[in-house]
């Protein structure tokens, strides 16, 4: 493999982050699509206030201008994998509830469970440019969906929904600031410049 | 001791003449002037539905020693109405900003209080200077989905009101307009306009952060706006322009990816280039040419830059009162 700061690691790095924001941009066009199929489908109010989900990845973050390359992409890699467990969890509870009765949410919620996938993928990639290679996923099956009746659970996807909105913005953000940086400054915070 | 009292329009006010008796003998003054004995009752003063024209400085007295013996500033005024409250970030993401005015005066002094809320944590919004109705607060996070909720309260000494306003982070990003828009003619393209501009000084990271843009432009004799949306570049060439006819072109600004479109920018003009008409050499066609005064005239294609006064909001369309010479002497040369 390429050092982490040789030309050719810059040009994959640069090629990977260009490729990564225009994932994550159109990942978030399709979840906010998503997000007001599922409001509409399941009865909810969009306005709705959702109090923080477990289990689902908070995208707010303090101090994201003094982040590190590394800190970024761990950060979102998480992430993305704890959504591909949400949403499958989501799919396959919206199988069980509509059966085929509601065929256009559940394409919805396979698409951008496929877009998260290939977003990890992505993430995984540029970790390993960053020579430290992404964090194995923990060999323990994932957490079972928590008892909740049928209308938490549409409570609790709108959450997951919302906040992997959020995500997909940040991503772009930190992807942009991973390509702002200089090769082989993964370890050195990528401060956003101001005036 | 000088005494302030404020009361509401149309309230009967009773002043006393500090300590003295009610029999004691007195003379008011408002503003210096004495009041008729008609609106004493025994030593106090008595108005009655008072409006904005009581207001003034009020002066009590004693008889015949001239002594002043109470002096108060009246006030006359009215409760606060609803504040209206904006907020707004055009310099994300560093922080945004919130701006505050009543829909109608009071009259009398108002203090206003605003606090800042975003899920459990208060957060402390900055007075600015100028203007003073106005205050910034620095994101201590970014990317959440708890929701911010501004409640600003006005109080004065006859009453109290309030307003709040409850939004997302992303929701309330809009930047200032693009700066120092540029259009410029094509030499040798009479269809086309290089139109140029820069990012708004307030917006901090435009690498990270970077802005779209979207441009609308027309002919000044039409009133149909062509728009063009741009992803990237702070350029962008017009190939559809009416030769010989002078455009009017305005920018505004996005983040790529969240919050809502600028203001439009001032307002720039521009002609594209055009074909210099050939010298005519007898004398009679000098004579009919100056006559008709078209071919000693080329207007020079240049930008000329309208009054920022003349753009009132964001669908206003500036006019140079020049550019209709130009366009009168362009009418004689080709219609």
């Amino acid at each position: 493999m390429a050092a982490a700061d040789s030309p050719s690691a810059a040009l994959r790095r640069r090629d990977l982050c260009s490729r990564g924001i225009r994932l994550a941009g159109k990942m978030r066009s399709d979840v906010v699509d998503l997000l007001d199929t599922y409001v509409k489908r399941q009865g909810l109010d969009a306005s709705a206030s959702v109090a923080a989900v477990e289990g689902v990845p908070a995208a707010a973050v303090e101090r994201w201008d003094e982040q590190t390359g590394t800190q970024r992409l761990l950060e979102n890699l998480a992430a993305y994998r704890a959504f591909r467990v949400l949403l499958a969890q989501m799919l396959e509870e919206h199988r069980e509830q509509l059966g085929e009765a509601d065929a256009a949410l559940g394409q919805a919620l396979a698409s951008v469970l496929l877009q998260v996938s290939a977003f990890a993928y992505h993430l995984e990639e540029l970790l390993r440019l960053e020579s430290r290679g992404p964090p194995s996923e923990e060999g323990a099956p994932a957490a079972p969906a928590p008892h909740l009746g049928l209308f938490e659970r549409k409570l609790r996807g709108l959450g997951v929904l919302r906040e992997l909105a959020q995500w997909a913005v940040r991503s772009a953000r930190d992807l942009r600031q991973l390509a702002k940086a200089n090769p082989g400054s993964g370890s050195a915070p990528s401060r956003a410049e101001s005036p | 001791d000088s005494h302030v009292q404020y009361e509401r329009v149309g309230a009967d006010v009773t002043m006393k003449c500090g300590s003295m008796d009610w029999d004691a003998a007195v003379t008011w003054t408002a503003n210096g002037t004495d009041i008729d004995e008609s609106h004493l009752n025994g030593s106090y003063l008595i108005l009655k539905n008072v409006d904005l024209t009581h207001s003034g400085q009020y002066s009590c007295y004693e008889g015949s020693s001239w002594h002043l013996k109470y002096q108060t500033y009246l006030g006359v005024g009215t409760p606060p109405k609803e504040p209206v409250l904006m907020c707004r970030s055009n310099n994300y993401p560093k922080g945004f900003y919130c701006s505050w005015h009543l829909p109608t005066p009071t009259y009398i002094p108002n203090f206003f209080n605003i606090s800042v809320i975003h899920g459990m944590r208060e957060m402390v919004c900055e007075k600015d200077i100028f203007p003073k109705n106005r205050c910034h607060i620095k994101y201590l996070q970014l990317f959440s989905t708890v929701k911010y909720k501004v409640t600003l309260t006005v109080t004065n000494a006859l009453g109290k009101n309030s307003t709040t306003l409850t939004f997302d982070e992303f929701a309330i990003v809009k930047p200032d307009p693009p700066e120092s828009v540029v259009a410029k003619p094509v030499p040798n393209n009479p269809r086309r306009l290089e139109v140029s501009w820069q990012n708004p000084s307030s917006w901090p990271d435009p690498e990270s952060f970077p802005l779209k843009f979207f441009l609308r432009y027309r002919p000044l004799i039409l009133d149909q706006w062509q728009h063009v949306e741009l992803s990237d570049g702070t350029s962008h060439t017009i190939t559809d322009a009416y030769a010989g006819k002078e455009y009017i072109i305005q920018v505004a600004a996005k983040d790529n990816d969240i919050g809502t479109w600028s203001d439009w920018s001032v307002a720039v003009h521009a002609t594209p280039w055009t074909e210099e008409p050939k010298h005519l050499t007898t004398e009679a066609q000098v004579t009919e040419t100056t006559s008709a005064s078209t071919s000693s005239f080329m207007p020079p294609p240049t930008t000329k830059i309208c009054d920022k006064g003349a753009v009132v909001g964001s669908g206003a369309v500036a006019v140079c009162w020049t550019a209709g010479l130009v366009l009168a002497a362009y009418g004689v040369l080709f219609i």
